[in-house]
């Protein structure tokens, strides 16, 4: 009996300790303590480890997912109102921009590139089509800051934030206290994007056994497993690495890929490979939407690719697909289609 | 039995918790520190820097005025009898037109000190670990969102020998691999001229050149690089020379 009364005194102390600990953190970074009705980030069965600990600093709550869902649909994020994140990620479209080559922003002006889709970011080690951006936080800082996006800067976008008492108990909701700074703001949106998983498509159903492929879509996966996964790799339909698909120099945008990131030759019309997933809705194709159906990008790479000194070693190998196959692969890529994630009511525009 | 041994041991564990939770307390019970306060003061061949209103000479001839002269220091920490650990995580952002940002202090240990030294610019892991806050604040106009990264030291200007409209820009970045502009900077103190004892503060004035941005061991001319603003190796000859700018121009102990 003393003995389990000494054990709850002590039991005592160690949550009291805690408090105080957790008090004293408050004061100075709460996003590292504060823990509001937290969530569970859930790697889908099959799917691998995160490769960067993304929530480790971010921890993932509820009220964290719900702040920065509001960002991400919020036109104040802009500088005329008119671009939230959301103009150019469009649920309907996975989270791409719908039927654009190029995406549209700030005073009529046109981005330099096919707005990705957001599918799977979390298992992503860095982002854009050249990889310049090296954490989910930091993502949201180049369209908002850039002049033919969002064209905005941070400075006024929070100071638009602070004077809107919904953010003001939002930001206290998920973080502890009303702050509001840079930091909170691209933390939440990085709860908001990263929770954008899409594992429930077709395909995902037939590898847990509760669907089956048509014979059609079965011969499609083999024509793409025999083809296509190497770089587009399962589950995630993506490697995510970067390499020279054999488009030729666009010399309007002269978009010379991952080359502009690491100014090494080598890395000269790399790009990162997407994923395939939801690869339906995210026409138009390739990192400049240069084209629009998927059989005409299964022609690229049947007939169109230009050999170069940075061409990827397994695309100089003639690619040969039949008529018939190349009707069946594109069976396959449609059973990529999640509906309960482009539809899913947790990502849609907040009320 | 075995809960009798577990008990003391929580209860152990329960003081450390409390005590560790406040590394400045802890220190200020078990040792004897003093205040050391670092001053920043930027000058151009030694004569103060005038934002905006002078006109300064490089040693090309080419005439050169600075609107923007801002740098990241990181890790201030001392050495000599002992070695003093500021908290290694502390970033400085310098810039001279906030006369606050001139100006830290941190707590060492007794001792008496000969070398002050320091990171220019910011650790490669805090380029990496997403959004960062206080002078790491992406939104202090020194990061690039284009293209993930901090720029470590800035100088912006207006010249006559400038084709880019009289404008200069030097942004100057990159943390990793051959072209990282990152340097460990250690600063001589006159020998015994840093004296630490428990309650005293010291100051170390700390002069930046701007001109040996230009020269030493690498010409950079303003009618040939207007704009250095991506990491590489132009960035990386410049901060071959600006990496010798900081001289120690005092030490005073109270």
């Amino acid at each position: 009996m003393k003995i389990i009364i000494v054990t709850l005194i002590l039991i005592g102390i160690t949550l009291f300790a805690g408090i105080v600990n957790g008090s004293r953190n408050n004061v100075t970074d709460a996003s590292d303590s504060f823990i509001d009705s937290p969530l569970v980030f859930k790697i889908p069965k099959g799917f691998p480890e995160l490769p960067l600990n993304i929530f480790a600093k971010n921890h993932l709550t509820e009220a964290g997912f719900q702040l920065g869902r509001k960002l991400f649909y919020d036109g104040r994020l802009s500088k005329d109102g008119n671009f939230p994140c959301a103009s150019c990620h469009q649920q309907y479209a996975a989270f791409s921009t719908s039927d654009h080559d190029l995406s549209h922003g700030f005073n009529n002006s046109f981005t330099t590139r096919n707005a990705p889709a957001l599918i799977n970011i979390a298992w992503m080690k860095s982002l854009h089509f050249d990889g310049a951006i090296n954490h989910i936080e930091l993502q949201p800082l180049a369209p908002i800051t850039s002049i033919n996006e969002m064209s905005e800067n941070i400075d006024s976008v929070l100071l638009k934030l602070k004077k809107d008492t919904m953010y003001v108990r939002m930001f206290k909701a998920a973080f502890g206290t009303t702050l509001i700074n840079s930091q909170r703001m691209l933390r939440a949106l990085a709860q908001f994007v990263g929770s954008l998983v899409s594992a429930n498509s077709k395909y995902d159903k037939v590898k847990r056994g509760e669907e089956m492929f048509s014979p059609l879509e079965e011969n499609g996966y083999r024509v793409f497993k025999s083809n296509c996964e190497t770089c587009h790799r399962e589950p995630l339909f993506t490697d995510n690495s970067f390499r020279n698909n054999g488009l030729p120099l666009d010399r309007y945008l002269c978009d010379m890929g991952r080359m502009n990131v690491t100014g090494n030759k080598e890395d000269s019309l790399k790009f990162k490979v997407p994923t395939l997933r939801n690869i339906a809705l995210t026409y138009p194709y390739m990192h400049d939407g240069r084209i629009y159906s998927l059989y005409n990008v299964i022609e690229h790479y049947r007939k169109g690719i230009q050999v170069g000194p940075t061409l990827d070693s397994v695309l100089t190998r003639k690619i040969t697909i039949t008529d018939i196959e190349k009707r069946d692969l594109v069976y396959f890529l449609k059973t990529l289609t999640d509906t309960s994630f482009v539809k899913n009511p947790r990502f849609s525009q907040p009320l | 039995m075995l809960k009798w041994f577990i008990t003391p041991v929580f209860f152990l564990l329960n003081l450390q918790v409390l005590f560790s939770n406040d590394p400045i307390n802890s220190r200020g019970l078990f040792s004897h520190t003093g205040t050391i306060k670092i001053t920043f003061v930027n000058v151009v061949k030694g004569l103060p820097m005038l934002l905006q209103s002078k006109i300064y000479t490089n040693s090309f001839g080419e005439d050169y005025s600075i609107n923007k002269f801002k740098y990241y220091i990181g890790g201030c920490n001392l050495a000599g009898s002992k070695v003093a650990h500021q908290d290694s995580d502390s970033y400085h952002l310098v810039n001279e037109s906030d006369t606050a940002s001139l100006s830290f202090i941190f707590t060492a240990e007794e001792g008496i000190y000969d070398s002050v030294f320091f990171l220019l610019g910011v650790d490669s892991l805090y380029n990496v670990s997403g959004a960062q806050t206080g002078d790491l604040d992406p939104a202090n106009d020194m990061f690039w969102t284009w293209n993930s990264g901090y720029v470590m030291a800035k100088m912006e200007g207006r010249s006559s020998s400038s084709a880019l409209n009289n404008i200069f820009e030097f942004h100057i970045g990159g943390f990793a691999g051959r072209y990282s502009v990152l340097k460990n900077i250690a600063l001589p103190l006159a020998p015994g001229k840093l004296v630490v004892h428990k309650g005293s503060t010291s100051e170390v004035i700390i002069q930046a050149d701007a001109d040996a941005w230009w020269q030493s061991p690498n010409d950079i001319r303003l009618s040939n690089s207007p704009a250095i603003t991506t990491p590489g190796i132009m960035a990386k000859k410049i901060s071959d020379n600006y990496s010798k700018m900081f001289s120690v121009k005092s030490v005073s102990n109270h």
